[in-house]
């Protein structure tokens, strides 16, 4: 007697496991309906999560420093107008030859003090090809007042209306930039302001003064720098695939000189914005979690109520041989084709939905009035929902896990079933 | 060599402060092919004893061999896979799964002992014409009268082709016409299958057909009284 006998085989197993799902059918289909809802739920949550993310993320990507920088090592740690690469046409030279799928952007940045007869502030000054600069495309549609700049611009400035108004500056009025120069002294240079720009986002309209490349490089040419080697800050690397970005980061430091120069990621470049979308999705995982233990509960509440309302059933199974091992297989492969039926169900609502407001949006302008600048960026007051394949397989996971699991406990007791105890029910 | 034999069983539990002895000092013995009825009124111990030749209860003592098994002495999988490969079981009530066909719950225990579909489908099909249900083989017990549904049980538990069948009160739910038709398929397939059948009842028209009654009364075997002309009688 030490052979086991008794078997079942999977056909057989889930062909009754599959019966007894609808037995009840109205039973199983409102449990389906509220594991597709929350599963729903879920979805929209977590697509409306990542699509604000990804939009703030796309927005500081733009207005910031691209995909990826590459600037003078140590400048990200202690900013100073000195640090610049000297040699700018090498570089953009040595970048260009890795033909990177994107545009790539010099730049020159520079910590100054913006004035007129009224007042001075401390201001971020950004030289930058006011042509095809992802930041001045982003901007120019925010601009409130005047014209955006001219190539030929030499002394044409763009600057925020916040800091218009602390200046006291009007189209056209003179604005003094200084800037102090390593060793003590300062130096200065005049510009006019061409335009006025609104972006809602007080970190640039106080702080951000927007000119041509060559306005900026004045002050490195005061730093000791040769005009005729392009001097920059940094180039600003703006990549179409952004799934591209950890290759080309590697590749760009293979050829750059690393004792001098770093390639920064926009991650490396903006810790506190990637902190902040860490702790907002640690919240949508609080939601997904309470989601969760709603959906579980309503399986261990149908499977355990069907296992005990079978309990003679199983008693007679048990006595016809039955063994526990394949009852417990039984309950637990109802549970399993409940997760299925599930996680199908919840991906056809929850994918509807999804579909749905990644084409039409979500319009949050209303709710968020006094504007959506967050993190030195901003998010879109229209939301796409996104999800990304890996969040389709990391819910899919986690749906169909917890509530697979939820069959353990029914299946347990049904197994614990003794058939002499069971057929006296 | 007898089929089934009991030696000294005893079942004793609580029953709160209380300890009830349901069986003692049970002494029998039934050859293979006899058809024997445990009779005796509510309480005396019939499904108790039943309980304990299926394995589905262990004695407080004494012995049980079924076939040469000593099944006292079985763990708990062993007794199952004891009960799937040589016992057939009939119950009062509820002996069907609601889900399965009368077909597919007549195959049911020989797909646990492994059978071939052909085979099993084979056998399924001449018992349930044996027990005059082939013409509703696929339906579900809920579309089955009490009597067919235990037909399909009776079918079911020769099937799987058992060394012994316990039926307990397989009557008890069924009006005097199906009681009947029932014990007349049960008597007959006895003897056709040369299979063993005990069966409890306190129902005088099934003792009418038994070939033997083993009375039964306060857990102690009062009476045990072969019935020889009954056999030649049906």
């Amino acid at each position: 007697m030490s052979q086991r006998h008794s078997r079942l085989p999977l056909t057989v197993l889930f062909s009754l496991a599959w019966r007894n799902l609808w037995r009840h059918r109205r039973r199983t289909i409102i449990t389906l309906s509220s594991i597709a809802i929350g599963f729903a739920l879920a979805v929209l949550s977590i697509g409306i999560g990542d699509g604000s993310h990804n939009s703030m993320i796309r927005n500081a990507i733009k207005l910031g420093e691209g995909h990826i920088t590459v600037q003078p090592r140590g400048y990200l740690e202690a900013p100073a107008n000195y640090k610049y690469v000297a040699d700018g046409t090498t570089l953009a030279q040595q970048i260009a030859e890795l033909k990177i799928n994107g545009s790539v952007q010099p730049r020159v940045s520079l910590q100054v003090l913006a004035s007129t007869a009224n007042n001075s502030v401390g201001a971020a000054l950004e030289g930058i090809v006011s042509a095809d600069d992802p930041r001045a495309l982003m901007l120019q549609p925010m601009l409130v007042e005047g014209r955006w700049l001219h190539s030929d611009d030499s002394r044409g400035i763009l600057i925020g209306d916040g800091m218009a108004r602390k200046l006291k500056a009007k189209l056209g009025s003179k604005v003094v930039v200084m800037a102090g120069r390593q060793g003590g002294d300062s130096q200065a240079q005049l510009g006019r302001v061409s335009g006025i720009f609104d972006s809602k986002v007080d970190e640039l309209d106080d702080f951000l003064v927007i000119s041509n490349l060559g306005f900026a490089r004045l002050f490195l040419e005061g730093e000791g720098a040769d005009l005729t080697t392009r001097p920059v800050t940094r180039y600003a690397i703006f990549l179409n695939d952004e799934a591209e970005m950890t290759q080309w980061k590697s590749q760009l430091r293979e050829i750059i000189d690393t004792r001098s120069m770093v390639a920064l990621d926009w991650q490396e470049m903006m810790p506190q914005l990637v902190q902040f979308i860490v702790i907002d999705d640690a919240g949508n995982y609080v939601i997904l979690s309470l989601i969760l233990i709603l959906v579980v509960f309503g399986i261990v509440n149908t499977v355990l109520m069907s296992v005990l309302e079978r309990t003679r059933e199983f008693g007679l199974l048990r006595a016809l041989g039955m063994s526990r091992h394949h009852l417990l297989l039984l309950v637990f492969c109802e549970s399993l084709l409940l997760s299925l039926l599930a996680v199908v169900i919840g991906w056809v609502v929850g994918g509807a939905i999804h579909l749905w407001f990644a084409g039409h949006g979500i319009d949050f302008s209303a709710l968020i009035a006094e504007g959506t600048a967050i993190m030195g960026t901003f998010m879109d007051p229209i939301v796409y929902t996104e999800l990304s394949s890996a969040r389709v397989l990391q819910l899919t996971a986690i749906i169909f896990i917890s509530t697979l699991s939820s069959g353990i406990y029914p299946a347990i007791k049904a197994a614990r079933i003794t058939p002499v105890e069971a057929l006296r029910t | 060599m007898p089929l089934l034999t009991l030696e000294g069983l005893g079942k004793r539990y609580r029953q709160g402060e209380v300890e009830v002895t349901a069986l003692h000092d049970v002494n029998l013995s039934v050859e293979e092919g006899e058809f024997a009825a445990l009779v005796g009124p509510s309480g005396s111990g019939k499904t108790t004893l039943l309980n304990i030749i299926g394995g589905l209860d262990s004695p407080s003592s004494g012995r049980v061999h079924l076939n040469g098994i000593d099944i006292t002495a079985l763990s708990e999988s062993e007794l199952s896979d004891f009960r799937l490969l040589q016992l057939g079981f009939i119950f009062q009530a509820y002996n069907l799964v609601p889900v399965l066909s009368a077909l597919e719950n007549v195959e049911l225990v020989m797909v646990m002992q492994g059978r071939h579909l052909h085979e099993r489908r084979e056998r399924a099909e001449h018992y349930l014409q044996l027990v005059g249900l082939e013409s509703m083989m696929h339906r579900r017990p809920a579309a089955l009268s009490g009597g067919q549904q235990q037909r399909v049980a009776v079918a079911r538990a020769l099937a799987a082709g058992p060394r012994l069948v316990l039926a307990d009160e397989p009557t008890a739910n069924l009006d005097s016409e199906n009681a009947t038709a029932l014990l007349d398929i049960m008597h007959r397939l006895s003897h056709e299958e040369k299979t063993t059948f005990i069966f409890s009842t306190h129902d005088p028209r099934v003792m009418e057909r038994a070939e033997r009654i083993i009375t039964l009364r306060d857990g102690v075997v009062e009476g045990d009284e072969r019935i020889e002309q009954h056999r030649h009688g049906q």
